[in-house]
């Protein structure tokens, strides 16, 4: 059994329930298993706080720059309801320049891009609730 | 009457576990939050909701006031528990909740006040005729105070810092000669480790028991208490066993200190629920020596012998129930003992934190184990090392002392090192056994090697 052959296996498996099977090929004999935490109770994983989008297959996301929230708070894409938002898809963006506002206890936070760059996706919808961390934009900097 | 909808959890571990349990139990939602090493915690998966608030230091993190708040404005928490550590002596967070129209589940930002200010505390209960530790009327400022309150009580006497807990910013001074730098490597350590520098003076007590009362008190100032814990089982000022009733307690015993404990809460009208600390000598004198204005560790050893939940009386108390009951309908059954399970070098008590590949939780009839852990869990290196607490509960002392031994043998942890073994011997140990023990016992039988020892007896 090739090398590929065990990864398009472990592959395959990865999306499924399965957690041992075993191949028999040519005389070689191959067991994957799967190790399980907390085995045989289902635990109901908590609902965090925001939902987040899985990321397109079609950008290449080793390239781009992420913006993560330096804080627990509230997103919201402009400065006040009536204004524009402060960046779109395709903004271009300077380091320095303000992408959003994160309101945290009444307080309204500035965050600024670290980056040179174009916006490629915001993953937050305005008015939702984020966490340390969480992925707010992505950036494809400039060369 | 109407709890909370919705609780946020102010803290991790078994602790976290511990609270959302209660919440649990009474209906109420439950918010986790977690540093962002901590995403794959027990106290995580068992919360309704979660929020990472902030990266692995506990400055960042658990200690984040401003982080947890928001979690807490965001989740539409109206209450949050504070655990113990962290947060729950924060006088700032406590009122920072208030001003933030959260209920912060616990005593009063006053209450916690004077419980933080040991010196404070010591004078208050002084006034109000309760026995304290002969020592510093107050703060001391100088050797030189030190040395007029020496010569007052007599050598030996123990520096303490005023905003001090867990055994730091303490020195012992024997005699004259060691005053000196007892005085100004006390300070510095409690400058260093809490900030303040503030030291007072107590007699040292090198045979004593530490034997503490846990209180309850409504909003209306009725107040009860459960009884009593020794835990004069420690190393370095950290507690390693406790258990109630005292080996030492008797009906009479339990009467007296209790009243002395909820005397001593009523003179800083102090609400919810809390432990009133009190040393012990040979000669059966109770000396008041501080205030603990949070829930404590080794609150299930009380739950074990009373009955009660703790955690849904502070949830409670906290929603503005009142305490219904009288103390004499408060009954104690049998003998419960508790272990604490850290994560650390059986010998020499060095963190050991790192992955627990295999775990088997001991069980039976009067086993109870609180923990965080999991197979396949990596206790993080970040906080404090405590994985689990074993608590048994036996008709007398005798029979929780076997049920201890076996559970004890029962239970294995497989990966890192744990303080399990530490607990077998003491076990084993006759005077324990005969429960004649007292704060210098973890010394005597464990030898007085620390890691990283200064040289100084630390007691």
């Amino acid at each position: 059994m090739e090398l590929d052959d065990l990864k398009g296996l472990i592959e395959l498996l990865k999306d499924t329930d399965i957690t041992e099977v075993q191949i028999e090929k040519d005389g070689n004999k191959v067991k994957i298993r799967r190790e399980k935490r907390l085995s045989s109770i289902e635990l109901t994983k908590p609902v965090v706080v925001h939902e987040k989008p899985a990321a397109e297959p079609a950008e290449d996301i080793q390239k781009l720059v992420t913006v993560t929230s330096p804080i627990v708070g509230t997103f919201y894409r402009s400065s006040s309801p009536d204004s524009d938002a402060f960046v779109q898809t395709g903004t271009s963006v300077k380091k320095g320049q303000v992408l959003c506002i994160i309101e945290a206890m009444k307080l309204m936070n500035e965050i600024e891009s670290e980056v040179e760059g174009v916006i490629v996706r915001i993953l937050v919808e305005n008015g939702h609730s984020v966490e340390y961390g969480e992925p707010l934009f992505l950036i494809e900097p400039v060369q | 009457m109407e709890l909370f909808k919705k609780i946020l959890i102010a803290n991790r571990g078994e602790i976290a576990v511990r609270v959302i349990r209660a919440c649990k139990e009474l209906g109420i939602k439950t918010v986790a939050v977690y540093s962002d090493v901590e995403k794959e915690s027990l106290h995580v998966r068992l919360a309704d909701e979660a929020i990472c608030i902030g990266p692995a230091s506990s400055a960042q993190s658990y200690l984040n006031i401003p982080g947890i708040l928001s979690a807490a404005e965001v989740t539409d928490s109206e209450a949050v528990h504070p655990g113990y550590g962290f947060l729950s002596e924060n006088p700032h967070f406590a009122e920072a909740c208030a001003t933030s129209g959260i209920t912060f589940i616990g005593p009063t930002p006053e209450n916690i006040r004077v419980g933080g200010d040991k010196a404070k505390a010591r004078q208050v209960m002084k006034r109000r005729g309760i026995p304290v530790v002969p020592g510093s009327d107050g703060p001391v400022s100088s050797e030189e105070m030190v040395m007029k309150v020496a010569k007052k009580i007599g050598f030996p006497v123990i520096i303490k810092a005023s905003a001090g807990g867990g055994g730091r910013g303490m020195r012992i001074v024997k005699e004259e000669s060691g005053l000196e730098q007892a005085f100004y490597m006390a300070q510095r350590e409690a400058l260093a480790a809490f900030g303040n520098g503030e030291l007072y003076v107590e007699q040292y007590i090198p045979e004593m028991r530490h034997i503490e009362v846990q209180i309850a008190a409504d909003s209306k100032g009725n107040t009860v208490h459960f009884g009593e814990r020794d835990c004069s089982i420690q190393r370095r000022h950290q507690k390693l066993i406790e258990e109630a009733p005292s080996p030492i307690s008797t009906e009479k015993f339990r009467k007296k200190i209790g009243e002395l404990a909820v005397k001593a809460a009523r003179a800083i009208k102090y609400r919810n629920v809390g432990t009133m600390e009190f040393i012990v000598d040979t000669a059966g004198n109770i000396y008041f020596m501080e205030i603990n204005t949070r829930i404590q560790v080794e609150h299930p050893v009380t739950e074990m012998v009373s009955g009660v939940d703790l955690i849904k009386e502070q949830i409670k108390l906290a929603a503005g129930a009142l305490i219904e009951y009288k103390q004499h309908q408060i009954k104690f059954h049998g003998h419960a003992i508790e272990c604490r399970i850290n994560a650390e070098d059986p010998d020499r008590f060095i963190p050991h934190p790192g992955k627990i590949t295999f775990l088997s939780l001991p069980g039976g009839p009067g086993v109870r184990v609180d923990t965080a852990a999991y197979s396949g869990w990596t206790v993080p290196s970040h906080y404090d090392s405590l994985i689990a607490k074993l608590v048994v509960h036996g008709v007398n002392r005798q029979e929780a002392i076997s049920k201890m031994t076996r559970a004890l043998d029962e239970f294995i942890i497989e990966g890192i090192k744990t303080t399990i073994p530490f607990h077998r011997k003491v076990f084993s140990h006759p005077d324990f056994v005969n429960g004649e023990f007292n704060t210098g016992f973890v010394d005597r039988i464990n030898g007085s090697g620390k890691p990283g020892s200064t040289g100084e007896e630390t007691q």
